[in-house]
């Protein structure tokens, strides 16, 4: 009896032991590193384009770890998945900070972010975004712990529209595909061509789902433009579009949104976009686009194109901002970011920086560039920046 | 008038795609009274086969097609036998399998793209994609291959309909199941026969598009709206009547575009206001049955 009495009582006290142990081991893990929340797509409509942006971010998070991390730890990263939904971002910032990231990034679609952004300015947390581009995230809030990386749609558009006027096209073709976006960049293209003096001789929309995109083409080359501008996004109406538009014989150049720096569209119509100039925010030739290429690919095994680099840069800064910083207290590590200067990324254009010290915006607004697709890859840049 | 001429190569193959489409609704529906609007997901999967058998093993066309339609005409088989063969048998409401088949649209796109993924993939046009001339009439060889193979199915379906034991059998069950099951017809293998044909013929539609607009999981769902558009249009009552259906939708599509003096967004209606002038003025659609005549 009594032995029965005294094996219950080791019994239980060997369970608070083994529950003491955990709890104290879990404690350890999460002090020896420092936890910075992802919030990713990884199932919904901006899913191709994050998976990329993360690759870059785990390059990043290999060559800061590899190096001793930061403040004497490692950087650790906390993925949270929204589904490109803007209720469940925030849902998924308060979990992050509740799981105890000292910064979040923001790699899912701008009205997303601009939702979760609403939970990280109530707890005062850093928050950055390495790739949306929309104008409104750091202007529609006061939001002093929110931070932009990406050029913004302005930008882009006014460095497109600069090669415009260095080509002298005047009367030109508009064409869209009926997806949201896609119409958003096409009312963006008419109002600024249109500002700069542009004529828009015929504007066609292509529905998505459609077999093919001949009637309208056929009216663009009626129209007779000098330049066709396209600011379709879904990629079987971008296919119909080029099929039609070597069907029809047409040869005037083609100009799109930064939509086409993403390679996928190669992989799916090969061959048939040569010549066409596209917005991006990387250049190949850069010495720190080269390096970064050369890590990527031995970490990858593949060429990177500008999303991975997006990643890349928006960890390496928040880190370089936690060294400054000196610490992860939510208002130093604010302070640390906003006095961002100078800082020279594999992004932007030759001799271009980020800034945050005037602008929460930080990307440059000469730090866009126009590049030409040749071979069936994303060629070199032949205009950077908003002057002619 | 070779602007005019584009766009009728234009109109015949985007016809053939929709008419395609509207026969695997109309083989299906003509004998067991079901309305399958998974019909566009088969297309669909149709296309996913292509960059399986084509793309990715790098099967050539005269085999790797045939092995798409096969392939395509099994998942039709197997949907009778999962989702309607059931309900049939229980003699369920006649709702009862079109909601049922709505539900295996959904099983149909989730799994796809579970296999596939999300994004885009790439299907190669066998004969390249520049132009082609054949006199004054200009398309691609795609076009040209599309309208051949297109006109080549339906004339073996309709001899099939119209010159076989088993098409009369499939009329017979068409016109009236109880008199025609009373005569000995096997009213079970007719229904499993309708969708697995139902099922090549859309995948052959899938596997003709995919090259031209790229394979991608939400692909199915338009052409199930214009396949059971130009169905509408052309009559459940004959295979002809779904051409015709496809190449009226597709005129209508295409000219309303081109020639149409209202912008290019407002012209992507057309189709369906005359989708809902023939349910309107005409609702047996163009052609109607040889029996109703």
């Amino acid at each position: 009896m009594r032995t029965k009495y005294n094996i219950k009582w080791y019994g239980l006290f060997s369970a608070i032991l083994l529950v003491a142990a955990g709890l104290w081991s879990a404690t350890a893990t999460a002090q020896d590193t420092i936890k910075v929340g992802i919030i990713t797509d990884r199932v919904g409509n901006s899913a191709a384009w994050a998976k990329p942006i993360e690759a870059g971010l785990e390059l990043a998070l290999s060559e800061i770890n590899g190096a001793g991390g930061v403040l004497g730890k490692k950087i650790e990263l906390v993925y949270e998945s929204d589904q490109s939904k803007p209720d469940v971002s925030a849902t998924k910032a308060r979990k992050l900070i509740d799981a105890g990231v000292v910064a979040i990034l923001s790699i899912t679609n701008s009205p997303s972010t601009q939702q979760a952004q609403t939970v990280t300015m109530n707890a005062k947390m850093v928050h950055m975004t390495p790739a949306n581009s929309a104008g409104y995230l750091t202007t529609k809030l006061k939001n002093p712990y929110f931070f932009q990386m990406g050029p913004l749609g302005s930008t882009q558009i006014r460095t497109l529209m600069a090669y415009n006027k260095k080509n002298n096209f005047k009367r030109v073709a508009l064409v869209k595909d009926n997806s949201g976006l896609g119409t958003y960049l096409g009312k963006i293209f008419r109002q600024s061509l249109e500002a700069g003096g542009t004529k828009v001789v015929a504007e066609q929309t292509i529905e998505i789902g459609s077999t093919d995109a001949i009637p309208q083409m056929q009216k663009v080359r009626a129209a007779k433009p000098d330049a066709i501008y396209h600011s379709g996004i879904v990629v079987s109406a971008m296919a119909t579009f080029f099929k039609a538009y070597h069907q029809l014989g047409l040869k005037q150049p083609v100009l799109g949104s930064f939509n086409l720096s993403i390679p996928k569209y190669l992989e799916v119509i090969p061959g048939m976009m040569e010549g066409v100039a596209f917005i991006d925010a990387y250049d190949p030739d850069k010495a720190q686009s080269k390096a970064f290429a050369a890590a990527y690919k031995k970490k990858h095994g593949k060429t990177p194109f500008s999303l991975p680099a997006y990643g890349y840069d928006g960890l390496k800064v928040l880190v370089s901002a936690i060294k400054r910083a000196g610490s992860t207290n939510n208002e130093k590590l604010r302070s640390a970011m906003a006095a961002t200067k100078g800082y020279v990324g594999v992004l932007g254009a030759k001799g271009q920086s980020v800034n945050f010290t005037k602008n929460r915006a930080g990307f440059s607004v000469d730090g866009a560039v126009v590049r030409i697709i040749k071979k069936n890859t994303h060629g070199p840049v032949v205009h950077s920046g908003t002057k002619n | 008038m070779e602007d005019f001429l584009e766009l009728m190569v234009s109109v015949c193959e985007a016809g053939s795609i929709y008419g395609l489409v509207a026969l695997a609704y109309q083989i299906v529906l003509r004998p067991t009274g079901i309305i399958n609007f998974a019909a566009g997901e088969w297309a669909a999967i149709g296309a996913f086969a292509a960059v399986s058998f084509i793309t990715w093993w790098k099967l050539p066309l005269i085999i790797g097609l045939p092995m798409c339609i096969l392939a395509v005409g099994l998942v039709g088989w197997l949907t009778e036998v999962i989702a309607v063969q059931p309900l049939l048998k229980r003699d369920a409401p006649e709702l009862s399998p079109v909601l049922s088949l709505l539900g295996m649209l959904i099983i149909y796109r989730e799994t796809v793209s579970s296999v596939y993924g999300v994004d885009n993939l790439f299907v190669p046009m066998p004969f390249g994609f520049g132009r082609v001339e054949l006199g004054s009439i200009a398309g691609t060889s795609q076009s040209f291959f599309i309208i051949i193979t297109v006109v080549f199915s339906f004339t073996l379906v309709w001899l099939f309909f119209e010159r076989t034991m088993w098409g009369k059998a499939f009329q017979a069950v068409a016109i009236n199941r109880v008199a025609a099951a009373l005569l000995g017809i096997n009213l079970r293998l007719v229904t499993a026969m309708s969708f697995a044909i139902g099922g090549a013929v859309a995948g052959l539609a899938g596997v003709l598009l995919a090259p031209i607009t790229s394979v991608h999981f939400l692909m199915g769902l338009p052409l199930a709206v214009k396949g059971f558009t130009a169905l509408v249009i052309g009559g459940v009552g004959r295979v002809e009547g779904a051409l015709l259906g496809g190449l009226l939708l597709a005129f209508v599509e295409k000219v309303t575009i081109r020639y149409a003096p209202i912008p290019s967004g407002l012209a992507l209606g057309a189709p369906f206001l005359l989708l809902i002038l023939f349910l309107l003025l005409r609702p047996s659609g163009l052609l109607r049955a040889r029996g109703e005549q």
